[in-house]
């Protein structure tokens, strides 16, 4: 390839302002001496100049209120869903520790064996079982109560 | 997420005042900051998704995904080629969603004109709008780079870390994206003339 047609393939980038130090001085030297270069380096800057100066539109009135009001509105959510997961958790340790007390004061007054139909509930196994069974329906119940609740605010 | 861009707000080192302000969860910075880049960032994704609506919304959840992310911003990172790339980014994902004009699409190959200097005889026409429109018939990742460049006055290394690209890839899709656009301004002026 010659230098002219190498450094045409620099012209549009040289009117850019992106070229690196070394390929605008030889841009430089071609175009003092290349009348067809010089004239496209002329017209790329007539582009670069028109680019610079294109219609400018504005962002529209209240957008920035708008979105201002969305991250706070995103940042309650978040903070909601924090508050909804440690007052899960602290259910969740809270039922753990009545089944567990409760299944130490059982034993201690039944003298470890409280026998239903021929089952013995103080068994550590048959108790978690049961307590858990109950847990669930118990949360299942809650779910669906609150489900409730929140479709009738949102309809409000 | 957002608290934990209040745990630390002393990793933003030099930064302006108002972003460490927005680290400790200011909403006041958060409003002088958006105020500071509506204009540029609200323009720069209407350029790309050419649709107010759509610029809009891509607006307001580049700001919500900010706060969420502030937290592990680099000080060291220029915040405003952050910002632009966390926009671009959803950009994108807006054109995988709604693949009518995606971003990345295939760039076209570049026509050679042998068709004179364009400009000179556009003296006539409305130039700037007319540019504008040409520039709209760009594909997406060509409207980006020449906004980039000339509407935000970015440096090609600015541009490359909003696009996530190398510097070269930079360049040649700048350099096609001026030539598609002067091609595109010579065929409006053919068909003027005819």
């Amino acid at each position: 390839m010659s230098e002219h047609e190498s450094v045409r393939g620099l012209l549009a980038l040289a009117a850019a302002g992106v070229l690196d130090p070394d390929e605008q001085v030889r841009v430089d030297r071609h175009v003092r001496d290349c009348e067809e270069c010089r004239r496209k380096v002329e017209t790329w800057q007539a582009y670069a100049r028109e680019l610079h100066h294109l219609p400018q539109p504005q962002a529209p009135a209240r957008l920035m209120e708008r979105t201002r009001d969305r991250v706070l509105q995103e940042r309650g959510g978040i903070t909601e869903h924090r508050w909804e997961d440690l007052i899960l958790a602290a259910l969740a340790l809270f039922a753990w520790t009545v089944t567990l007390s409760g299944w130490l004061v059982l034993r201690i007054f039944t003298g470890g064996a409280l026998l239903i139909m021929g089952t013995n509930f103080l068994r550590l196994a048959t108790w978690s079982l049961v307590s858990t069974g109950l847990m669930w329906i118990s949360a299942a119940a809650a779910a669906l109560v609150l489900g409730r609740k929140r479709r009738q605010w949102r309809r409000i | 997420m957002i608290l934990a861009a209040a745990m630390n707000p002393d990793a933003l080192g030099g930064a302006p005042e108002a972003m460490v302000r927005l680290r400790r969860g200011d909403p006041d910075a958060l409003g002088s900051i958006i105020s500071q880049y509506q204009h540029r960032l609200y323009r720069y994704l209407l350029r790309l998704t050419k649709n107010p609506a759509t610029a809009d919304d891509l607006f307001q959840q580049t700001w919500v995904r900010v706060m969420e992310k502030i937290g592990r911003f680099d000080a060291a990172r220029n915040f405003e080629s952050w910002l632009f790339s966390i926009a671009r980014n959803l950009a994108m994902d807006h054109f995988r969603a709604h693949p009518i004009e995606p971003l990345d699409a295939r760039e076209p190959a570049i026509k050679t004109s042998s068709a004179g200097d364009a400009l000179d005889q556009l003296l006539d026409f409305e130039r700037s709008a007319m540019l504008a429109e040409c520039m709209s018939s760009l594909p997406a990742i060509h409207r980006e780079v020449i906004t980039l460049r000339f509407e935000e006055g970015m440096k090609l290394e600015e541009i490359a870390d909003v696009a996530g690209v190398p510097l070269s890839t930079v360049k040649s899709r700048l350099h096609r994206a001026l030539e598609g656009l002067r091609t595109s301004m010579e065929e409006r002026v053919a068909g003027r003339r005819i």
